[in-house]
């Protein structure tokens, strides 16, 4: 199922398929240098009550994403 | 002497191997106009080799104005003809993330001619975990040795001195790399994170366990309103016997220096003017330490980054960022080191903001003048059946409107600015939890506190002996009233007359710039009554006894409580935003809402009061 990377819960995992067109070139740029590709496997690791930014691994790296960002990551959730 | 260059992504050690490389021989110094240091030292090994340490970037593409500077700042370090050889810190277990910046950095290096040696550093967590990975085939593959370290054991540490001492010329190797465009990069390094990186999973597991508890919505809330209180609590308890020690030291030199000079004049001028110019500052010396040594412990064992999450929310809606928060819990205790903590706010919009919420922030040099006129203005009365005291209950309203208009502002400034896609995402790298390192830590304590008493203890010095000039002339200190100070009082009156004060208190709020807990003590002397900063009550009898109007109190409540009457705020503001323009404006702002408003409740209350 395609969906964004924000409507992952804890203990789901998805794969990046692409940027949505209202995310910033800069941004969208930064997310890659941090290892955000196309292609690659990430797992919600804890999202926190109250719409706080959720914790997402990619590789071996924990970074904390907010909506802002996170609901213009597209993934795919049927990894199979 | 010959320069290296110290660089990495954040979060991957380069502190501890700084530290371990040049021991304690280190200077600090800022960069122009922005908040980042470059830490140079002499090579321990190798004393003729100077190290300098750069801020910890992800890339060298910036994309927000504070980010162009540091790049830039790295280019042109690359052409000093004294700069031979570039460290570049990887850490190797998140190889993902740092591999883009390192290619960029290797890139640099074969454009500038220079020497550039990669450092592969955490290699003890991947012989914790058996892991093994080819660091020969990636130096083949990047064009520049790469040496496995771990900076926290120290072991491949004598390597990276031998090769810095003695390095193999590598320049050649890099040519192909050298017209790689960025777009091109990024892949490579995918490519090769995916081809060179540690196979397996290296998170520890405590640290998703760690997570569980302190990012959960109801544990993690009370860790952090514990973790928050402690750390509010330390500037108390660890930093106040410190400032009451360096006030009591300066005394005691002051009662021993002052007789041994022969006119009064001089003497006046070293006890009153020298001895309080070097107290005014140096009595946040210690609170600075104090604060950067626990929000350095803070940000090495990775709680900070937790704490940024936790308190995102909220303050989003705001206009600032997780981050401003520890800032502004600071700048309940004292604005300057508030100031200093914004250092870890990355966004430089959101960093201004931060700036602009934390003078706003009720400090405790507000608290004596908010006793003050709170016994003097509001009965020592209970309401609500005996459940709240009024006096509390005036101060804890006062404490609270100081806080919202803090972030109110933030609110309305960050709406009508435009520069939101030019600034940095909400991207937050989790650390692992770590023990931080006791040496690195002191060292920035040590650093920031030198950096306050040089850059704004001469500003601080400055105004403390203008003010006691203008007070102590013509008549030599005898009449406070009478000097240059009271007659420049006089003059302004009418500015003060719309809040009800007559001169008295005009003088009182205008030495206040010095440090606002001063209005207490000048009014004091204004009123004939000595050491009232000592003890309020005879102050307040007075007060009371000539008949000053509600409507006044409250109204001197709203100035202190917006004005950002401090001088040592507005030096440490401008150095560390690099702006002298940013403070005056926010001066001047502060000012003009403070006055104007109260202005407006001298009215208000005057209508209900009669």
């Amino acid at each position: 199922m395609s969906t964004s990377l924000w409507a992952l819960r804890a203990g789901d995992q998805g794969r990046i398929t692409g940027f949505g067109d209202a995310l910033a070139e800069s941004y969208r740029i930064r997310l890659l240098e941090l290892g955000f590709h196309p292609g690659e496997t990430v797992s919600c690791l804890q999202a926190p009550a109250f719409g706080a930014p959720k914790v997402f691994r990619v590789a071996n790296t924990v970074f904390s994403l907010d909506d802002e960002v996170a609901t213009h990551i597209n993934v795919e959730t049927d990894l199979a | 002497m010959s320069k290296i260059i110290l660089i990495g992504s954040p979060n991957s050690g380069k502190s501890l191997l700084f530290n371990r490389l040049t021991g304690l021989s280190q200077k600090v110094a800022n960069f122009p106009g922005i908040t980042v240091d470059v830490a140079t030292g002499k090579l321990a090994s190798a004393p003729d080799l100077s190290l300098m340490d750069f801020p910890g970037t992800y890339s060298l593409q910036p994309i927000s104005g504070e980010e162009r500077v540091a790049t830039e700042y790295f280019s042109k370090a690359l052409d000093d003809p004294d700069v031979t050889q570039v460290l570049c810190l990887v850490d190797i277990t998140r190889l993902e993330k740092s591999l883009y910046f390192t290619l960029q950095v290797v890139r640099e290096c074969a454009r500038h001619g220079k020497r550039a040696l990669v450092v592969a550093n955490m290699m003890d967590v991947l012989a914790r975990h058996n892991i093994e990975v080819d660091l020969e085939g990636l130096a083949a593959e990047i064009g520049a040795p790469v040496l496995p370290i771990s900076a926290r054991t120290g072991d491949g540490l004598d390597a990276v001195n031998d090769w810095l001492r003695n390095p193999v010329e590598n320049r050649s190797e890099n040519t192909a790399l050298a017209e790689t465009p960025d777009t091109l990069l990024r892949g490579t390094a995918h490519q090769l994170a995916g081809k060179y990186g540690p196979r397996g999973d290296l998170l520890v597991k405590t640290q998703a366990r760690l997570d569980s508890f302190f990012l959960h919505s109801a544990l993690g809330g009370f860790a952090f309103f514990a973790i928050m209180f402690l750390l509010f609590q330390s500037i108390f308890t660890w930093a106040a016997p410190a400032m009451d020690a360096v006030e009591a030291g300066l005394g005691a030199l002051a009662d021993t220096v002052v007789p041994m000079i022969g006119p009064q004049l001089a003497k006046d001028f070293t006890s009153d003017a020298i001895f309080s110019g070097l107290g005014a500052f140096l009595v946040f010396v210690p609170q600075i330490f104090v604060l950067t040594f626990v929000i350095g412990l803070l940000e090495d064992s990775g709680y900070m980054a937790r704490a940024a999450l936790i308190c995102h929310k909220p303050l989003r809606l705001f206009g600032l960022t997780g981050k401003s928060f520890i800032p502004m819990l600071s700048g309940v205790a004292c604005a300057i080191p508030g100031i200093y903590a914004a250092r870890s706010v990355d966004s430089p919009m959101k960093r201004l903001l931060t700036y602009m919420a934390i003078p706003l922030m009720p400090c405790s040099a507000r608290l004596p003048v908010y006793t003050l006129l709170i016994a003097a203005f509001i009965p020592n009365t209970t309401a609500l059946g005996g459940l709240v005291g009024l006096q509390g209950l005036a101060m804890f309203c006062t404490y609270f409107f100081g806080m919202m208009t803090g972030l109110i502002v933030t609110g309305l400034v960050s709406r009508t600015r435009e520069d939101h896609y030019t600034d940095l995402p909400f991207v937050l790298e989790m650390p692992p939890y770590r023990l931080p390192a006791l040496p690195p830590l002191l060292r920035n304590c040590w650093n920031r506190c030198r950096h306050f008493i040089t850059k704004a203890g001469s500003i601080i010095f400055t105004v403390t002996v203008v003010v006691w000039f203008l007070g102590y002339f013509p008549n030599y200190g005898a009449d406070l009233g009478a000097s240059w100070l009271g007659q420049i009082g006089q003059v302004v009156e009418p500015l003060f007359d719309p809040l009800g004060l007559d001169w008295r208190y005009g003088v009182a709020i205008m030495t206040s710039f010095l440090a606002r807990e001063v209005f207490v003590g000048t009014l004091g002397t204004m009123f004939g009554i000595e050491g009232a900063d000592e003890n309020m009550v005879p102050l307040v009898d007075q007060i009371q006894a000539t008949g000053l109007p509600l409507a006044s109190g409250v109204a001197l409540l709203f100035f202190f409580a917006i004005a950002l009457m401090c001088v040592s705020t507005l030096a440490i503001l401008a150095r560390e935003s690099g702006s002298y323009r940013l403070a005056a404006k926010m001066f001047l702002a502060y000012s003009a809402i403070a006055y104007l408003g109260a202005i407006g409740v001298f009215q208000l209350v005057s209508l209900f009061t009669g």
